[in-house]
C-alpha cells in the first residue's frame, strides 16, 4: 500500500461546522493580536507626527531636554544666537503646551503649537484655508473639525479664549487627541508663558556638527530629530507597552484554548478510531504528529482568517474613528505567525495526552 | 422527584473538554475585565492627588477644568481676591508643570512638578521620609526615587535645574508619571515665571459648590468643588479611551462567543444518541432545550467564577512587576462582563438547539457508527 492515510486532515474536516467555529475563534484571537500590534504601530507613528512633519533637523531645548512631552524653556535671546551659528539655515521658536478642549460635551486632548507666522513650526499640511496670521486665529485638525462640525470661519474655545478657525490641517490627529496651531504670541498670552520659547527648531544640512556648536555656544541641548522622535516613542512605550503586552498575552491564551478545545473535541469524538490506530501498532510519535498536524493546520487557518478579519476590522475602525491609525509592519506579521506556531504546540498538549492514555482495547468494546 | 441534571453531567462527562471550554470563556472574560480594570486603575491613580487634597475648591484659568495634560495660568493677584471672598477659609497657589525628573544615572521619571508654599495646602499630604523642601530642595515619590537610583540627600534634575532630595512621598506614582514638590519661589526662579500661578486651592467655610459658583461668576475663573474637579479629571481619561475600550470589548466578546459555541456544539454532538433516547422516551423539545441552555449556564457561570479571581491575581502580579500599573476590579465591571457573557451563551446555544430539534428518535435504534 502506497502513501499514508491523512488522519489529521480527515479528523479536522470530519465536522465542518466545528472547524468553522474553531477557525473563527482562533481568527478573532489572532485578529485581536494583529489589531493591537497595528494600533500600537499607529500610535508610535502618530506620536512623532509633529517631528516627522515640521521639517526641522534639530530641536533646541533647555539643558537635559530629550523629548517633547517634558517641559522646556528657552530664552528668546537664544534664537538670534542660534541663527548666527554657521551651518544654521533657519531657526524659529515654538511653544508647545497641552490642553483639554471640551467639544460637544466630550473632552479632547490637544497639543497647542504656537509658531510665528511664515516661520517653521506650523501645520505642514494645510489642505483647507491658511495658517494663522493674527492672535485670534487658529488651525485645527481636519478630522477633528469634521467630527465636531467645525468649519472655516467657525469658532473654537481653547483655555477659555475663543479663536476663529482659518485653516484645517491634515495628519495632525491621534486617538489620544489632536494638534491645534496658533501664533506664537497667541500661545504665549494664552498660557502666560514667560519671555521664552519651549523649543527652537533648526533647519540645517549638517545636524550633528551644528548640534555640537549650538550646545557649546548656548549651553542648551540640541537634539537630533531622530533622537527626539525615538525618545518620544520610548516614553510613550514606557506608559502603554505594559498594558498592551498584557492584552496580547490574554488574546494569545484565548487563541490557544480555542485551538485546544477544537482539536480535543475532534479527538474525543474519534477516540474509537484512534484506539484502532493504536491497536494496529502506530507509534506514539506518529500519533503526536497527527495531533500536531491538526493544531498546526487550525492555527494556520486561524492566522489566515485572523488576517482577513483584521483587515476588515482595521478598515472599519479607521472609517468610523479616523483618529485611529493602524500600521502593521511586516516583522509584526511574522511575529504573530510565530506566536500562532507556539499556540499550535501548546494546544496539542491536552489532546496528545488524551490519545496517549487511550487503551487500544477500546476498539473491542461495543 | 427532582430531575436528573443532564446538562451539567453532559458537560462534565469529558472533564478536559469542560476545562478547556470554561478556561476559554474565563480567558475571554478576563480580557474584558483586565481592560476595564486597567482603565479604572489608571483613573483612580490619576485623581489621587485631587482626591487626597485638603482643598474644597480648585480654581483654574477660565475654560480649564482639570489638571491632567492641562495648562492653567492665573494672575497671582487673583489669589488675594479669592482670599477676600466671603466663605473662603484659606486660599493657596500652586505652580504646576510636567517634566522629567532625572537621576544621576540619567534614568528619567516623568513627573508632575508642583511648586507650593511649604506648610500650606498644595504640598504633599504626607511625607513618608525626610522633610518638606527647603530652598533648592525637592520631595519625590519613594518608588520614583528607587527607579532613579536616588536616596535622601541625593541630587536630581528637573525644570532645568539641580535639586537636593529632602523627602519621599508614597502612592503618587501612576501609569503615566509621578508627582514631585518644590517651593513656589524655586519653581518661579527655575522657569522665569513672575506674577502667575497655575491653580489656587481653596478651603471653604460653607458649601464648596456654592463657593465655587461665586468664584466662577465674580472672578471670571474656572472653579470646581473637589468631587467635580476629580470627575472632570476622570472624564478626560474616559473620553480618550472610550473608543479603544469599545473595540477591545467587541473583540473579547467575539472570542468568548466562539468558545461558548464550540463547547456547546461539542458537548451536544457527543451526546446526540442519548438525546435521541430521551426523545424516544417522550422528552419534549422544551426539556431538551433547557439541557443545552443549562450547559451554557454552567460554562458561563464557571467561566465568570474563574475569571474574577484570575483578574484579581493578575492585578496583583502586574502591580508587583511594574510598580505603577494597577488593575482595579469593580463590581460594575464584573456585572457588565457577566451580562455580556450571558448574551453570548444565548447566541452560542442556537446551533446546538437546532441540532437537537433535528435529532430523529430512531437514532437510538441504529448501530453506533
Amino acid at each position: 500500500m502506497r502513501g499514508r492515510v491523512p488522519i489529521a486532515r480527515r479528523n479536522l474536516l470530519a465536522d465542518r461546522r466545528r472547524l468553522a467555529t474553531g477557525v473563527f475563534g482562533v481568527g478573532v484571537s489572532i485578529a485581536l493580536i494583529f489589531l493591537l500590534q497595528g494600533l500600537w504601530g499607529g500610535v508610535l507613528k502618530q506620536a512623532s507626527a509633529y517631528e516627522d512633519g515640521v521639517g526641522a533637523q534639530l530641536w533646541v531645548g533647555d539643558r537635559g531636554t530629550s523629548n517633547t512631552f517634558e517641559s522646556s524653556v528657552v530664552p528668546l535671546t537664544a534664537v538670534d544666537r542660534i541663527r548666527a551659528i554657521p551651518g544654521v539655515d533657519r531657526a524659529d521658536p515654538i511653544l508647545i503646551r497641552s490642553t483639554v478642549l471640551t467639544l460637544h460635551g466630550r473632552k479632547v486632548l490637544a497639543s497647542v503649537i504656537g509658531s510665528r507666522p511664515g516661520a517653521m513650526g506650523g501645520a505642514w499640511s494645510l489642505p483647507v484655508g491658511r495658517a494663522p496670521r493674527s492672535n485670534g486665529e487658529i488651525v485645527v485638525d481636519r478630522g477633528l473639525a469634521a467630527q465636531h462640525g467645525i468649519g472655516l470661519g467657525g469658532r473654537i474655545e481653547v483655555a477659555g479664549e475663543a479663536f476663529a478657525v482659518v485653516g484645517l490641517s491634515a495628519g495632525t490627529r491621534s486617538w489620544m487627541g489632536a494638534y491645534v496651531f496658533m501664533t506664537f504670541d497667541a500661545a504665549r498670552n494664552l498660557f502666560h508663558f514667560p519671555d521664552a520659547a519651549a523649543f527652537v527648531l533648526v533647519r540645517t544640512q549638517h545636524p550633528s556638527s551644528v548640534a555640537g556648536a549650538i550646545e557649546r555656544q548656548t549651553g542648551l541641548s540640541a537634539v537630533l530629530r531622530e533622537t527626539i522622535r525615538r525618545n518620544d516613542r520610548t516614553l510613550l512605550a514606557g506608559v502603554m507597552k505594559g498594558p498592551l503586552d498584557l492584552m496580547v498575552a490574554i488574546a494569545f491564551a484565548a487563541g490557544t484554548m480555542i485551538v485546544a478545545l477544537t482539536i480535543y473535541s475532534a479527538v474525543v469524538e474519534r477516540a474509537r478510531e484512534y484506539g484502532i490506530v493504536k491497536a494496529l501498532g502506530t507509534s506514539g510519535t506518529r500519533l503526536l504528529r497527527i495531533v500536531l498536524g491538526q493544531t498546526s493546520a487550525l492555527a494556520a487557518l486561524g492566522v489566515a482568517a485572523g488576517y482577513v478579519i483584521f483587515r476588515g476590522a482595521a478598515a472599519l475602525v479607521v472609517r468610523l474613528r479616523p483618529q485611529f491609525l493602524v500600521s502593521l509592519a511586516g516583522s509584526r506579521i511574522l511575529w504573530v505567525v510565530a506566536a500562532a506556531g507556539l499556540m499550535a504546540v501548546l494546544a496539542a498538549i491536552l489532546p496528545a495526552r488524551r490519545i496517549a492514555q487511550l487503551d487500544p482495547a477500546t476498539v473491542y468494546r461495543g | 422527584m427532582r430531575g436528573v441534571p443532564v446538562g451539567r453531567r453532559n458537560l462534565l462527562s469529558e472533564w478536559r473538554r469542560a476545562f478547556l471550554g470554561i478556561a476559554g470563556v474565563a480567558t475571554a472574560i478576563l480580557l474584558v475585565l483586565a481592560l476595564d480594570g486597567l482603565f479604572a486603575g489608571a483613573m483612580n491613580q490619576i485623581t489621587r492627588i485631587i482626591d487626597t487634597s485638603p482643598a474644597d475648591v480648585f480654581v483654574a484659568q477660565r475654560g480649564v477644568r482639570n489638571m491632567h495634560m492641562a495648562t492653567s495660568a492665573i494672575p497671582a493677584s487673583e489669589v488675594e481676591a479669592i482670599r477676600r471672598m466671603p466663605g473662603v477659609r484659606w486660599a493657596d497657589p500652586i505652580l504646576y508643570d510636567t517634566d522629567a525628573v532625572v537621576g544621576k544615572t540619567a534614568a528619567r521619571q516623568l513627573s508632575y512638578v508642583i511648586g507650593y508654599l511649604p506648610g500650606r495646602a498644595g504640598g504633599p499630604v504626607k511625607i513618608a521620609r525626610g522633610h518638606e523642601p527647603g530652598p533648592g530642595e525637592i520631595v519625590i515619590d519613594q518608588r520614583a526615587a528607587s527607579r532613579l537610583g536616588v536616596t535622601l540627600g541625593g541630587q536630581v534634575r528637573t525644570l532645568g535645574a539641580s535639586w537636593r532630595v529632602s523627602g519621599f512621598t508614597t502612592g503618587l506614582v501612576n501609569i503615566v508619571n509621578s508627582v514631585s514638590y518644590v517651593r513656589l519661589g524655586d519653581f518661579e526662579a527655575a522657569r522665569g515665571i513672575r506674577g502667575v500661578v497655575s491653580f489656587v486651592l481653596v478651603g471653604a467655610a460653607g458649601n464648596p459648590e456654592t463657593l465655587a459658583g461665586h468664584i466662577s461668576t465674580e472672578l471670571d475663573l474656572s472653579a470646581l468643588s473637589r468631587p467635580r474637579f476629580s470627575a472632570q479629571e476622570r472624564r478626560v481619561v474616559s473620553d480618550m479611551s472610550t473608543d479603544l475600550m469599545r473595540i477591545m470589548t467587541i473583540a473579547a466578546f467575539s472570542i468568548g462567543l466562539a468558545v461558548i459555541g464550540l463547547t456547546l456544539h461539542a458537548a451536544t454532538l457527543s451526546r446526540l444518541r442519548e438525546i435521541g433516547v430521551m426523545k424516544a422516551l417522550g422528552a419534549r423539545s422544551g426539556r431538551l432545550s433547557r439541557i443545552v441552555l443549562s450547559q451554557a449556564g454552567w460554562t458561563i457561570g464557571a467561566g465568570v467564577a474563574f475569571a474574577v479571581p484570575l483578574t484579581a491575581a493578575l492585578g496583583w502580579a502586574v502591580l508587583r512587576a511594574t510598580g505603577n500599573v494597577t488593575l482595579a476590579l469593580t463590581a460594575g465591571s464584573v456585572i457588565r462582563a457577566a451580562g455580556g457573557a450571558v448574551v453570548l451563551g444565548g447566541i452560542g446555544a442556537v446551533a446546538p438547539l437546532l441540532m437537537i430539534a433535528r435529532v430523529d428518535p430512531m437514532t437510538v435504534f441504529r448501530r453506533q457508527q
